[in-house]
């Protein structure tokens, strides 16, 4: 009698045991994040140390609601090609109903995509990139109702240059554009052409600047003959080495001119690579400093960076913490649409059309609302460099960005 | 022709002038290499990154002054080709010049995967800051650092013609490369002077290499300059020290003239193709190149 | 003080060129070799200074000495610094992209004293004539005077022990002539030569002793003065002998049979 009581007591037990890990035997939550970890704009792991930091803490703490992600990580070396193979590959292996969000980090590969993902697999896709073209006016949530951009279009980020050099030129300024012959370099110029337009600050050169070049005399040279004294880098990163050569090219010839640049290009690395030809850069930034740690957001990347045991390796801050900004923002919204008992893939869709969030105080506090499928938050740096210093047993240029205007909601602030 | 656009072409052709004295430098590199031994060093863009970093951790790394810098890293890179010459290419001696040339090749990804090993693959910011030179007259403007980058680039060569043609060790090597046979049955060490050859070619490369970092930052892929050599050897003569200069300026020249007139029409990055299609122009006509092997032949 | 000892040599692993071959070459003295094409004089010159490497032969048995040291398998570059001893190659060996006097430079680069200068002018003693022609790139000097810079090249290396593969070669009479009497003005200042020849007569006129190799092999040895009387070293080298004419009815014994073999 005795012994059978104590089997059934162990069996009890034993189901009792189960039955909370049963919850984790609910269907997974898989989500495909794919960014440019290496190639053609440069060796960049810190995207991939950020996300799996962020899901590494995210999991720890309890995931989705007690529900862990399952994420997967791909390199998609800055193609397109590779990253569309990515993600046709992930949508045909995994069901519908567990894998429900995607993220990718180029322009090029939205195209491809837009009847698979806003048609077939109807599955929100989160992009690094800022394509006029998709989230622009003649695009947004109406013809691609699945597509967010995690940052503000480049026709956005251009409008701001403009009009910052119509202030700093009393109207006077003369602008040449270099720009990649890529979907993502050409993405922005009819806009920018319209909006140039509009303000009356004339386009005076138009240089195709490619990645493979080994020498920028020719395009420097002709933007010297065109005159004009701002010129627009755009469609590059600050890495690779095509950066730093027309960095110098443009310092040595065009003395007197005032070098800009959008996004992607303007940041720290820039210093890091160009040295003292990118002192007195200005550059328009959907996000804030990585170093300005009176941020929330950027203060929680920093110790997540030192928890993580990732300080020394980190090149370019900037990217550790994007990589952190996409966990963050799957966890979120996978988050609403749980609570909302909706975890599939309209119910996430539906969290992030309704989002408006502060991003962990990414902007200096000030929220955004995500109607538009864009993060329109635009801030205005200028570089400064200041002489060498030693950092580690090396001589390394050091320089700060400092911000020269406030955050912009291009949604609501842009004329 | 009027006058602005006069001085646009002085502009043009002094930037091609400038730069293709440090095409010239490669060539010779590749050039005294070819005569001693009959093969192209394919891994000369290697040659060329290995070259700068080294230059690198003697002038960024270890601070010391660019008149002190500039000999050492020079003299480790040329150590480094006489080692790379002992792994790589002594043990191929009597066998054919294709075999060595084919493993310079192989050379070339070894290398580039070793650079990517020791230091990343980022970019590296790299400025001399060296006083500057520029001239600028008007809307002529030439910067210090493509001045820089001509002047060393021909003071090094002449240190090497010197090194060549007034020296014994240069007597040495001439000969050797004329004939290994009869050299070594004079008593000429056939190959200690390859030895030689090697080292003096990757000291040239490596100061080639260094004016071509500064025009931007440091990187393994800065190595891709060096195929400018290819078209500057094959026009000048694979044998010709001489051709290797002019070659150089001649591929200087092109460029800086497609660049400036004929890519503004839309032809972006043709510069980079203008000096092959030139090549087989200038192959058609005298498939030796322009200065390639005059033979004495006794009839 | 040279001597060679049951040499056996081989190219390629595969084709046998000598086939045992013992000679001595004494000290001061001129040793002659001769033999026809192919007997294999230049293999064994090329075996004895060292050179075997760089055409892919091999010794396979046999040694070479230089008094009492061995110096099979020394490299070239060994042999002339250690053992003072230079072959002078086949088919005049000059560079000739290299002026006269880079040449004479080029040959003493194993050297490091001071002396290349005098040593020099040494050389343009013997050869008056290389001296008007010092600056000339070699290659345009007509075949006597290469000649004679290879010869005067050898000297820059201060030999005590020079091989010779026939200097006459493809030279005019006179020429011959004129280097056999250097030859031999070298010999009595006390160089020892090992002279390589296919002018048979010329080379034993000025020689001590004779060899002459066939088939890889020494057929016969001597003197050189004997070697100049016999008779089938006159009838298959020197040209001479065949007593009679021989009429076409006899053709099938035309050619005399030698009788070392």
């Amino acid at each position: 009698m005795k012994k059978r009581l104590l089997i059934i007591g162990i069996m009890l037990l034993g189901i009792v045991l189960i039955f909370p890990s049963a919850a984790s035997f609910a269907k997974p939550i898989k989500v495909l994040a794919q960014f440019p970890m290496s190639g053609p704009v440069g060796t960049l792991p810190e995207f991939g140390w950020g996300f799996i930091d962020g899901m590494d803490y995210i999991n720890g703490r309890g995931g989705v609601n007690g529900k862990p992600i399952t994420y997967f990580l791909e390199d998609m070396r800055y193609s397109p090609t590779v990253e569309v193979a990515n993600f046709m590959r992930y949508a045909a292996a995994e069901k519908r109903d567990e894998f429900l969000m995607a993220s990718g980090y180029i322009t090029g590969g939205l195209k491809p995509l837009i009847e698979k993902v806003n048609k077939e697999e109807r599955i929100p896709w989160l992009d690094g990139s800022y394509s006029t073209e998709i989230f622009g006016p003649e695009g947004g949530p109406s013809k691609y109702p699945y597509y967010y951009s995690l940052g503000a279009t480049y026709g956005d980020q251009m409008k701001v240059l403009l009009n910052w050099i119509k202030e700093d030129s009393g109207g006077k300024g003369r602008v040449g554009i270099v720009y990649s012959p890529t979907e993502w370099g050409r993405d922005p110029l009819e806009v920018t052409r319209a909006h140039s337009k509009k303000i009356g600050l004339p386009i005076v050169a138009e240089e195709e600047y490619a990645y493979t070049a080994t020498d920028a005399t020719p395009q420097v040279t002709n933007i010297r003959k065109a005159k004009a004294d701002y010129v627009i880098y755009h469609g590059y990163s600050a890495a690779p080495t095509h950066t730093a050569i027309f960095m110098k090219t443009a310092r040595q010839y065009l003395k007197k001119a005032t070098l800009l640049g959008t996004h992607y290009t303007s940041g720290p690395y820039l210093i890091l690579t160009c040295g003292k030809a990118a002192d007195g850069m200005v550059g328009v930034l959907c996000r804030p400093q990585s170093d300005d740690l009176t941020n929330p957001m950027v203060k929680m990347s920093h110790d997540f960076a030192a928890k993580y045991k990732r300080t020394d390796g980190i090149k370019d801050f900037f990217l550790y913490m994007e990589g952190l900004t996409y966990t963050l923002i799957f966890h979120e919204v996978l988050s609403r649409a749980d609570k909302a008992g909706e975890l599939t893939r309209e119910g996430v869709k539906k969290a992030l059309d309704n989002l408006v969030w502060d991003y962990h105080g990414l902007f200096a506090g000030r929220g955004f609302s995500y109607k538009s499928h864009t993060i329109p938050m635009v801030r205005v740096y200028r570089c400064k460099v200041e002489k060498e210093v030693e950092k580690a047993g090396k001589k390394v240029a050091v320089g700060t960005w400092t911000a020269i205007s406030p955050w912009i909601n291009a949604d609501i602030e842009l004329k | 022709m009027e006058w602005e656009e006069m001085i646009d072409l002085i502009q043009t052709l002094g930037a091609g002038l400038l730069i293709g004295c440090v095409y010239g430098l490669l060539g010779l590199g590749i050039v005294i290499i070819f005569r001693a031994s009959e093969a192209f060093n394919f891994a000369i863009g290697e040659f060329l990154v290995v070259g700068s970093f080294l230059f690198y951790i003697f002038f960024f790394d270890l601070h010391l002054p660019f008149l002190l810098a500039l000999p050492l890293g020079v003299l480790a890179a040329g150590a480094m080709g006489a080692l790379i010459e002992r792994l790589a290419i002594k043990p191929l001696l009597g066998r054919s010049a294709l075999s060595m040339t084919i493993i310079t090749l192989g050379l070339a990804s070894v290398i580039r995967s070793s650079v990517q090993l020791i230091f990343g693959a980022h970019s590296y910011s790299f400025s001399l800051e060296l006083p500057d030179i520029s001239l600028e007259f008007g809307t002529l403007l030439f910067p210090s650092e493509r001045i820089w980058a001509g002047l060393l680039s021909v003071i090094a060569f002449g240190f090497i013609l010197f090194f060549l043609f007034r020296t014994r060790w240069g007597v040495a090597i001439r000969a050797t490369s004329e004939s290994q046979s009869k050299a070594m049955a004079f008593g000429i060490d056939a190959r200690f002077i390859l030895l030689m050859v090697w080292a003096l070619s990757s000291m040239s490369i490596a100061v080639a290499g260094v004016m071509i970092s500064n025009f931007g930052a440091l990187s393994y892929l800065t190595g891709i300059a060096g195929f400018r050599a290819i078209p500057v050897v094959l026009i000048g003569g694979m044998d010709s020290i001489g051709g290797a200069l002019i070659g150089g300026l001649i591929v200087g020249l092109c460029e800086a003239l497609i660049g400036s007139y004929v890519e503004p029409l839309g032809l972006v990055g043709f510069k980079d193709v203008a000096p092959y299609l030139l090549l087989l122009i200038v192959l058609f006509i005298r498939p030796y190149g322009l200065f390639g092997t005059v033979r004495i032949e006794r009839v | 003080m040279l001597s060679v000892e049951n040499l056996r040599v081989v190219y390629h692993d595969v084709i046998s060129i000598l086939n045992g071959v013992s000679l001595k070459a004494a000290a001061k003295e001129i040793c002659v070799i001769i033999g026809a094409n192919g007997a294999g004089k230049t293999t064994l010159l090329r075996a004895v200074s060292g050179m075997l490497d760089l055409y892919e032969g091999d010794v396979i048995e046999g040694d070479i000495k230089v008094g009492d040291s061995s110096i099979q398998g020394l490299d070239s570059t060994d042999i002339i610094k250690r053992f003072g001893l230079t072959y002078v190659m086949e088919d005049r060996p000059v560079f000739w992209y290299l002026t006269i006097e880079e040449n004479l430079a080029a040959a003493a680069y194993s050297r490091w004293d001071g002396a290349v200068k005098g040593d020099m002018e040494k050389v343009f003693s013997y050869f008056p004539v290389l001296r008007n022609l010092r600056s000339q790139k070699a290659g345009y000097t007509s075949g006597g005077e290469q000649q004679m810079l290879a010869i005067g090249m050898s000297l820059m290396t201060r030999p005590k022990i020079v091989l010779f593969d026939e200097p006459s070669l493809g030279l005019a009479p006179l020429i011959t002539e004129e280097l056999f009497h250097i030859i031999e003005r070298l010999n009595q200042e006390g160089l020892t030569v090992v002279l390589v020849e296919q002018n048979a007569h010329a080379a034993l006129s000025i020689g001590h002793r004779g060899y002459v190799l066939e088939n890889g092999r020494v057929v016969l040895e001597g003197p050189a003065a004997a070697l100049l009387e016999n008779e089938d070293v006159r009838e298959f080298y020197l040209g001479a002998g065949g007593k009679e004419r021989r009429s076409y009815q006899d053709a099938k014994r035309y050619k005399r049979r030698k009788r070392w073999l």
